[in-house]
């Protein structure tokens, strides 16, 4: 491919290149290469995704467009593999397979079109598969061969059913041909309802009392419309597998197999079917609506569909939670295993608070039975009898709940609420209980409990020794041995208090949300004030820069007035009131007075042309600025050019008459050893400066070796005016001279100076140097 | 593209007229050189260059590279420069 391209004429490269999208542009000597280089590129590159991005659009142009039956090769094959899989299937369960292959199988051409309608009916009405599926076929029949289709027609109507016909009602034992058009067409027009698109095409079997043959045709011609809309071309991706001698189970994979193929090719219509389809009262209470309607249908076989048609629904839908749990199997199963392991976190979380019974009631506990006959052994004290250790876990159960309850009310930061309880406390609760009336039987249980609890530190509650009674403070510690507690009860600062007290969940949201809600509140402050801050600085900045403007302004405005005002009057100076009263109108001058003295202020310090002195004017002395710019002989003139040195006018000895030739070579403008790199824009704009407005130069350029400038005009004429202009003049300290040189020599020099226009103008820095002068 | 270079300011502010093939932005002494031995000597030979390829970036910029071994820098610089130029004036 790419020999051909370097081969190509430019012609064909222009052909080619526009093939491919882009702008046919000239071929020429320097594109060329250009462009053959390109096309290599999108030949190779591009070839590959360009050709499938065709044949996708090129299918689906042609699905759109032969969708009425001529598909392609493939697709009519294939659909018809699979309908004939189908067909035998359901033949299965009512007749002999053989019979129906044989019918089958010639109307090949029919096959898509039929798959087509399927699928249309079939998405179109869930809760009637039974006939759908059968009246679908017979209209596509109808459709492709005409005689199949008079043949339906007048077996619908007299009842006489042809052989294809035959097939149909050998499945379907129990229901009439006639029967079933009548169906669709009125589920067709439920269907209506919810797709606009179609209303117009449904209008008419919508009207009650048309007879079944009319309604029949109608209802044909739309599925025909449907099935122009729909190309399918996705094959049945689940084999019917579960059929059952019911009908309809025998129908339910048909409609779940079209439910979940995947089609690319699916019209939007089809889609939006599709997606109509998990409304399941909408079709049952239609369905009712149109038998109350067509109220002449045979009662008995109402009825019988009816039910059937409900039956047949649930199962359909049983069957499409089936297929939507298996497909969905693996994820759904991760999804309950997240959700298993949080919920048991959490219930872990909950009981892990809740089990001081188990815990107490463990084995494992310690529990010092007293035994006497260990004289150190002093029950309630450092040991417990055996009789009595149950009632001491009694008494802990029922102080418990409350322990919890106080520390969380304290963790809630109630006002007044202590993490602990008092023995007092626990004695008042053990009596108030009416556990026991007798408070020294409590005592004793107590002591009891305040051992165990000592010795098993596991239980969650702690022995504690308040540190100081009777303020508030919270301040307790540990008691960790039997021997320490004596002398604390004496003094009443024992107490019981959870060892690990946790926060409830709600405190601890709401503490959260507290906490959060203050430093929101105070990081809000904080950038509400920096923002302020921010904003204030930005202001400030700004109005200063207003106010440095409007002083800059008035200055620029000052020294133009004095400048031109002593130009002008011929005085060199001007009174300081006078220019104030110039420029500010009266009734500003109060609100502009600051920006006045400002302005004096920074030309008195900053503006070294314009000097402030007092002069008597009028005989009154004043203020005064007085305008000491440089010498007033020709301040347009760029300092270079510094004076003449000898006369070169008309008539002078040193003047030629007649200017021979177009060409000039100055000499001395400038030292051998300058080492500016832009000396040739210099020197060009200074000699275009000097005379560029009286004549025409084409060609300027500097030789550094020999320090010549070469200078080129238009004509002889202009070349004269150069020379009279430049001659004898002093250019930044140097005298200069020029002469006249051949224009052939002038040639060999600059080959590729210009022989005509455009004439050489100043430089755009020079000229706006210049305009701001001027 | 944040700002222009000082020298593309320069070349767009007035008419190409005669100016050297050096004066447009991203072309240096270097690339002038190799520019002006393909004999695009003028800054306008370029902009007719660029003109014949219809103002194509791509195809400068590939143009830059094979013709005097342009950087993409350089050989977007140029396009720019020429391509605000032809904004302006043509």
């Amino acid at each position: 491919m790419a020999d051909q391209v370097d081969s190509m004429s430019d012609a064909e490269l222009r052909t080619k290149l526009a093939e491919h999208g882009f702008p046919i542009m000239p071929v020429t000597a320097s594109t060329r290469k250009l462009l053959v280089k390109k096309l290599k590129l999108v030949l190779d590159g591009k070839s590959k995704p360009r050709m499938s991005v065709d044949n996708k659009i090129e299918n689906r142009r042609s699905l759109a467009r032969y969708s009425s039956g001529e598909e392609s090769d493939l697709d009519a094959s294939n659909a018809k593999d699979k309908r004939l899989g189908r067909r035998a299937t359901t033949g299965g369960a009512m007749l002999p397979p053989s019979v129906s292959k044989t019918r089958r199988t010639p109307s090949k051409k029919e096959s898509p079109a039929k798959r087509g309608s399927d699928k249309g009916s079939e998405s179109d009405e869930e809760k009637s598969p039974i006939k759908s599926h059968e009246e679908v076929e017979t209209v596509t029949t109808r459709r492709v061969t005409r005689t199949y289709a008079v043949n339906d027609q007048d077996g619908y109507e007299t009842g006489s059913d042809s052989d294809l016909d035959a097939d149909k009602k050998t499945s379907t034992p129990f229901r009439s041909n006639s029967r079933a058009s009548d169906h669709i067409s009125s589920s067709l027009t439920t269907d209506a309802q919810t797709s606009p698109l179609r209303t117009s095409i449904f209008s008419r079997p919508s009207v009650p009392g048309s007879s079944y043959t009319s309604n029949y045709s109608s209802s044909s011609d739309h599925l025909n419309s449907i099935r122009s809309r729909l190309g399918l071309t996705s094959t049945f991706d689940r084999p019917t597998t579960s059929y059952t001698s019911t009908f309809s189970s025998s129908h339910q994979p048909t409609a779940s197999s079209v439910d979940e193929v995947e089609s690319p090719y699916l019209s939007n219509f089809t889609r939006r079917l599709s997606t109509l389809k998990p409304e399941p009262p909408k079709p049952v209470t239609s369905y009712l609506d149109r038998d109350s309607t067509n109220g002449t249908t045979v009662q008995p076989r109402r009825s019988y569909i009816t039910g059937a048609s409900r039956s047949d629904y649930v199962d359909y839908k049983v069957a499409n939670e089936k297929k939507f749990l298996k497909n969905n199997l693996v994820s759904l199963a991760l999804v309950g295993l997240v959700v298993l392991f949080f919920f048991c976190l959490f219930f872990m979380y909950i009981v892990k608070k809740n089990d001081i019974t188990s815990v107490v009631d463990d084995q494992n506990s310690v529990i010092p039975i007293c035994d006497l006959q260990i004289p150190r052994n002093r029950p309630g004290i450092n040991c417990v009898p055996k009789e009595q250790v149950s009632y001491a876990k009694d008494l802990m159960k029922l102080i418990h709940p409350e322990i919890t309850a106080r520390t969380a009310a304290y963790k809630c930061n109630q006002p007044g609420a202590l993490p602990y309880l008092t023995e007092r406390e626990i004695l008042d609760i053990a009596t108030a209980k009416a556990m026991t009336t007798d408070v020294s039987q409590c005592r004793t249980d107590l002591n009891n409990l305040q051992v165990l609890l000592i010795h098993n530190p596991r239980w969650g509650l702690n022995v504690v020794q308040l540190k100081n009674l009777y303020t508030k403070d919270v301040e307790y510690s540990p008691i960790l041995s039997t021997d320490a507690i004596m002398p604390q009860r004496t003094k009443g600062t024992v107490a019981i208090a959870l060892s690990d007290p946790s926060t409830p969940l709600t405190c601890l949201f709401v503490n959260t949300l507290y906490s959060a809600g203050s430093s929101i509140i105070v990081v809000g402050v904080l950038t509400a004030l920096a923002l302020g801050l921010q904003r204030f600085y930005k202001y400030y900045v700004s109005y200063k820069k207003r106010k440095n403007e409007e002083i800059y302004s008035m200055v620029e405005q000052i020294i133009d007035i004095i400048s031109q005002e002593t130009e002008d009057s011929g005085e060199p100076y001007i009174s300081v009131d006078h220019v104030r009263d110039t420029l500010i109108l009266p009734q500003n001058r109060e609100k502009m007075a600051w920006v006045w003295d400002s302005a004096v202020k920074f030309i008195q310090r900053n503006e070294s042309r314009v000097r402030m002195e007092v002069q008597s004017v009028d005989g009154e002395d004043c203020k005064v600025w007085r305008w000491v710019s440089s010498s007033p002989g020709s301040p347009k003139r760029s300092a270079a050019w510094q004076g003449q040195a000898f006369e070169t006018q008309e008539g002078s000895v040193n003047n030629l008459t007649v200017s021979p030739t177009p060409c000039l070579k100055i000499r001395n403008m400038f030292d051998k050893n300058t080492s500016n790199p832009n000396l040739r824009n210099v020197i060009e704009d200074a000699i275009l400066e000097k005379c560029g407005d009286k004549c025409n130069i084409l060609h300027i350029d500097i030789e550094r070796s020999s320090c010549c400038v070469y200078v080129k005009c238009a004509t002889p004429t202009d070349a004269g005016v150069v020379y009279r202009s430049l001659h004898g003049w002093w250019y930044e300290g140097k005298l200069i001279t020029v002469k006249y040189l051949h224009l052939d020599r002038y040639m060999q020099r600059f080959p590729n100076s210009p022989a005509v226009g455009p004439y050489l103008k100043l430089s755009r820095q020079r000229r706006l140097w210049e305009e701001s002068r001027a | 593209m944040s700002s222009t270079s000082q020298k593309h300011r320069n070349f767009v502010a007035e008419p190409m007229g005669e100016k050297p093939v050096t004066e447009l932005a991203g072309v240096g002494e270097v690339l002038g050189k190799r520019l002006e031995t393909a004999g695009f000597d003028k800054a306008y030979v370029v902009l007719g260059q660029f003109l014949v390829l219809k103002k194509e970036k791509e195809l400068f910029q590939v143009w830059m590279k094979d013709t005097c071994s342009a950087n993409s820098k350089q050989s977007s610089d140029c396009y720019q420069c020429l391509k605000d130029w032809c904004d302006e004036f043509l």
